[in-house]
């Protein structure tokens, strides 16, 4: 057992195993010993470290991934690639923010499975949708002046037609 | 909460929500940091939709003018990479001749009845991912749909086209008239090149030099700038069927008189003689030191060149070796038996026998672990050699595949039905005939953006030459 401890000071008692997901927190607890104890987790507030726990308990027998490669360019990674299995996707439906906290959470105690299909998740929020649908999606503000929106509209016709 | 809530009307909760929604959406660029963000746009593979992405604001533009982007989008198009792009000329060589039609520096040849040619502008080296992968996508787009003429020639011969190479120079063809002509890689017809006094049956292009060989036994070495022949070398006693350059020096030939022949080209020296095969030498393949070379007598035989040894006969097949693929690991062998055999080049043991054609299996090329083969059967098959199964089968023409190649992207084949065809690598799918119907297409071949085409129309030869370059590519 390994006790992380969130931001704003909630203790989370969690399985090597389990914690072992996190590339950072298997390297402390390798570098520190068994007996790691408390593991702060600054940055990363009790609500959206209760979700990260949540992923790497139900993934806690996946193989683990190859450390420092990416996914390769093989035919059959870029199919896998866009693919988002269902209890991941379900977990994922989530509000926004919370969404971008569990990536930031993914990236900093480097947990890469989590992180991909964090950004999968988002990516898929993007993809075929018009420049306005976007904005709505994120609440973003159009800070373009008309003449700077038509030069780009024209810089990105070559991709319209196939 | 819950309680004010349960008390509240329909029209005051459907407002708090218009009030609310928004704020619970947040810019993901602006809350992620840099290498995230692009982290994300790596999974948008389409490139419409990172198009449209780059219109939402200032920072998403920003974020979308990052190369690494494009990079990662161009890995997963398979496109080339940029630094081996840059490495390909792109036309930088300046033009010289800018009216097209005119042929300019052709000798005057009475066989050839129609002859245009109309290049395409210079092209600038790509400088960016973007540009590149927006260049690439547009060929792509255009080898799907669209593409167009860039040259055509008509030649009255009525012969056999039996060979055609492509370089990224030339392009040259030959015909079992004893002709070859000599064409520019824009098309325009450069020489012909007159010598041979039978049909020629095999030729060779390495930089500026062309090797050829046939009926009259003799191997010829061309200079294809001036369209001189350098070098007159004799030694076999029958028809030359196949050759293939080694170095800027070397050449081997195989023929019918059942034996190679290593030449020092410069020299016009023939500098060992491989002897073994029972039969006619009917296909080589060489990659460094190592000559692979299949033959009528049912074998194929692995030879160092620089000694003449031969290290391993591969002996299985019950028929004819009409085709051969060498990458320097792994040979590949077609034969009249219909099966196609996968052979280790270093200890000469068979790895598979691929079964499925149900005729000559004359076409066949390999590329990492892929191979892809064409019968007489009208069939391709495109085979993982990793587990040795076929993974393909695409009824591609009504009588043989005469001509097939392809790239990581797709297939184009030509047949005895006289059609040219593109097929898609990845899934096997029919995706257009290219050119209109000839009577019968001879050879077909294609490098970087264009395909070559030889057919035959009428009792004539046509030459066909397809550019997918886009037009009018704004600079970036």
């Amino acid at each position: 057992m390994v006790t992380l401890v969130s931001s704003d000071g909630v203790s989370f008692n969690v399985d090597q195993k389990v914690a072992s997901r996190s590339a950072l927190i298997k390297n402390m607890m390798e570098d520190i010993g068994e007996d790691a104890g408390e593991i702060p987790v600054p940055n990363v507030s009790s609500n959206v470290l209760k979700k990260v726990i949540e992923y790497c308990t139900y993934h806690k027998d996946d193989p683990l991934p190859q450390s420092g490669e990416d996914e390769g360019t093989s035919a059959a990674d870029k199919k896998k690639s866009t693919v988002i299995d269902d209890w991941d996707y379900n977990f994922l439906q989530v509000d926004q923010e919370m969404l971008f906290e569990i990536i930031l959470t993914a990236n900093y105690l480097d947990i890469k499975p989590l992180l991909d299909v964090g950004c999968k998740t988002v990516a898929n929020m993007i993809k075929g949708k018009t420049p306005e649908e976007i904005r709505r999606t994120f609440n973003i503000a159009n800070d373009f002046t008309p003449e700077e929106e038509a030069q780009i509209r024209r810089e990105n016709e070559w991709a319209e037609d196939r | 909460f819950d309680h004010i809530l349960s008390k509240s009307h329909h029209q005051e909760l459907s407002y708090l929500s218009e009030a609310v929604v928004p704020l619970l959406k947040r810019d993901p660029f602006r809350m992620l940091p840099y290498e995230i963000s692009l982290r994300i746009l790596s999974y948008v593979d389409d490139p419409k939709t990172l198009g449209k992405a780059s219109q939402v604001s200032r920072l998403w533009h920003l974020i979308l003018s990052d190369d690494q982007t494009w990079k990662t989008l161009c890995e997963r198009h398979q496109y080339r990479r940029l630094s081996a792009a840059q490495r390909i000329t792109y036309r930088q060589s300046s033009r010289l001749a800018s009216i097209p039609n005119v042929p300019e520096n052709m000798e005057v040849d009475s066989n050839v009845l129609e002859s245009m040619y109309d290049p395409e502008p210079l092209r600038q080296v790509p400088l960016s991912y973007r540009s590149h992968f927006k260049h690439q996508y547009l060929v792509d787009a255009a080898c799907n749909k669209g593409g167009r003429l860039a040259a055509k020639h008509v030649t009255s011969d009525q012969a056999v086209v039996t060979s055609l190479e492509m370089n990224g120079r030339y392009i040259v063809v030959a015909l079992d008239n004893s002709r070859i002509y000599v064409f520019a890689e824009d098309g325009r017809l450069i020489h012909t090149l007159f010598g041979h006094v039978m049909g020629v049956w095999a030729i060779t292009v390495l930089g500026d030099t062309l090797v050829s060989g046939g009926c009259d036994r003799d191997v010829r070495v061309w200079n294809l700038k001036t369209g001189e022949c350098l070098q007159i070398l004799r030694g076999h006693s029958s028809t030359v069927r196949c050759l293939k350059m080694v170095d800027e020096r070397t050449a081997i030939s195989g023929s019918r008189d059942n034996t190679l022949r290593v030449w020092d080209i410069r020299s016009g020296v023939c500098l060992r003689e491989l002897i073994g095969h029972d039969l006619s030498v009917r296909c080589i393949e060489v990659v460094g030191d190592i000559c692979v070379s299949g033959s009528y007598d049912f074998k194929a035989k692995v030879w160092r060149i620089s000694t003449g040894e031969c290290l391993h006969t591969l002996e299985g097949h019950y028929s004819q070796i009409y085709s051969l693929a060498f990458d320097g690991k792994r040979i590949a062998t077609g034969s009249l038996d219909t099966s196609v055999r996968i052979w280790d080049a270093a200890t000469g043991n068979l790895i598979f026998v691929l079964q499925g054609h149900t005729s000559l299996v004359g076409q066949l090329q390999m590329k990492d672990n892929t191979l892809v083969t064409g019968g007489s059967d009208g069939a391709i098959r495109v085979w993982d050699l990793e587990q040795g199964a076929c993974t393909q089968r695409l009824a591609a023409h009504d009588g043989s595949v005469t001509s097939l190649q392809f790239s990581d992207n797709r297939i184009v084949s030509g047949g005895s039905d006289g059609r040219v065809r593109v097929w898609d690598m990845a899934s096997g799918q029919y995706i257009r005939d290219l050119s209109q119907a000839f009577d019968s297409v001879w050879r077909v071949a294609f490098k970087e953006e264009k395909v070559v085409i030889l057919a035959s129309q009428r009792r004539q030869i046509h030459m066909e030459l397809i550019s997918f370059s886009p037009k009018g590519e704004d600079k970036e």
